[in-house]
């Protein structure tokens, strides 16, 4: 199948797999889950190495640890969620680390 | 009644001396109906109770006797259950999670009546903006797609799943966040935001309500009370939104948790 430039780069467009399946809502990797999934990444990143930072900050007495920690958890999730979900790629072929 | 809204109906207006009574916590506080011992049932309890009600008696009328040309009831019962279905469960689902329709069409009108209770006259109260009718929800939802993930791939092959395909260095920094999202943050999120809109709309609706009476009086407040009285027309349409989108998104992300339960393969 001939694939579109702007289709290619939607891939919650794609109506059909290479295999040529029809494919309904659940076969498109981009649900309406996704966002929420995304949303869930970063507050986990976050609050993951934030808690971290807390934790060596509170031993150290350093409190800048907070902060970097979580900044550090944010750069992380971020970094995931792009190589997650936000580069294109083609049908049939889900993006690297997708679960559906 | 309690704490401001009793204040205001008392005839406490601008101009009389009493000061504006603003809505607080107080209003999500009722005098128990009746007491059993140390159990207490509530305004809420009963609402709750209520909305199960509703659920059942309409989709008991709508389906009870289905006929192969809907009468009111039925037709309202199917544009429910297809909307519920095409827009909720097939998304995240596909097909094969037409098992689960029962499941979520009951979860998400049970939930949207218990939202909606805030609107209609006299009942005036979201039942959700209790958290204790939502933590008790989201525990059977996490419970469920736990179960579901362990049936469809083994004990240790579920938290295997939950372990994403990327090179061994990045999973060192990126095992530690999976698992805090897995137990963590998706059922905190579930509750909370659910929770905290019903609430915070709940809250608003009584701010304007309350400010309206509260200014109504033979004075310039009345125009202000005309104001607010507008405002109580617009929060009550936002909250009408609001209900929906909040019954909507728990029922996604619920079928959406169930499907990486049952999908989530790498």
């Amino acid at each position: 199948m001939i694939i579109g430039m702007r289709t290619y780069r939607r891939p919650g467009r794609a109506v059909a797999t290479s295999a040529g399946e029809a494919a309904s809502g659940a076969d498109s990797h981009l649900t309406a889950g996704t966002g929420w999934n995304v949303f869930s990444y970063l507050i986990s990143g976050m609050l993951c190495y934030g808690g971290i930072g807390w934790l060596i900050g509170h031993f150290t007495h350093i409190s800048l640890f907070f902060p970097i920690g979580m900044l550090v958890g944010l750069a992380i999730s971020v970094g995931w969620i792009i190589y997650r979900y936000g580069r294109p790629f083609e049908q049939g072929n889900p993006p690297k680390g997708d679960d559906r | 009644m309690t704490g401001a809204v009793a204040a205001a109906a008392g005839g406490c207006h601008i101009f009389s001396g009493c000061g504006y009574p603003a809505p607080s916590l107080d209003n999500f506080i009722f005098t128990p109906i009746f007491s059993i011992g140390s159990f207490h049932f509530t305004k809420p309890m009963l609402l709750a109770i209520l909305s199960a009600l509703a659920v059942i008696v309409f989709f008991w009328a709508a389906f009870a006797k289905p006929k192969l040309i809907p009468g009111r009831t039925q037709s309202l019962g199917e544009m429910g259950l297809l909307a519920v279905r095409d827009q909720v469960l097939r998304p995240a689902l596909g097909k094969k999670g037409d098992a689960y329709l029962p499941f979520i069409i009951s979860l998400f009108f049970y939930i949207l009546v218990c939202n909606l209770m805030e609107l209609i006259p006299l009942l005036q109260f979201p039942v959700m903006s209790r958290i204790g009718f939502v933590w008790p929800l989201v525990l059977m939802m996490y419970g469920l797609y736990w179960y579901l993930g362990f049936k469809a791939k083994g004990f240790f092959g579920y938290f295997r799943s939950w372990i994403p395909s990327a090179p061994w260095p990045i999973l060192i920094i990126l095992v530690p966040v999976e698992i805090l999202k897995y137990v963590v943050v998706q059922p905190f999120t579930l509750g909370v935001r659910l929770f905290a809109n019903m609430f915070a709309g709940h809250l608003l609706l009584s701010i304007f309500m309350v400010a309206t009476w509260y200014l109504a009086s033979f004075s310039v407040g009345l125009l202000y009370a005309a104001g607010s009285l507008f405002m109580v027309f617009f929060v009550f349409l936002l909250e009408l939104l609001v209900d929906l989108l909040q019954a909507f998104i728990f029922t996604t992300l619920i079928s959406t948790y169930i499907a990486d339960s049952l999908e989530h393969q790498h």
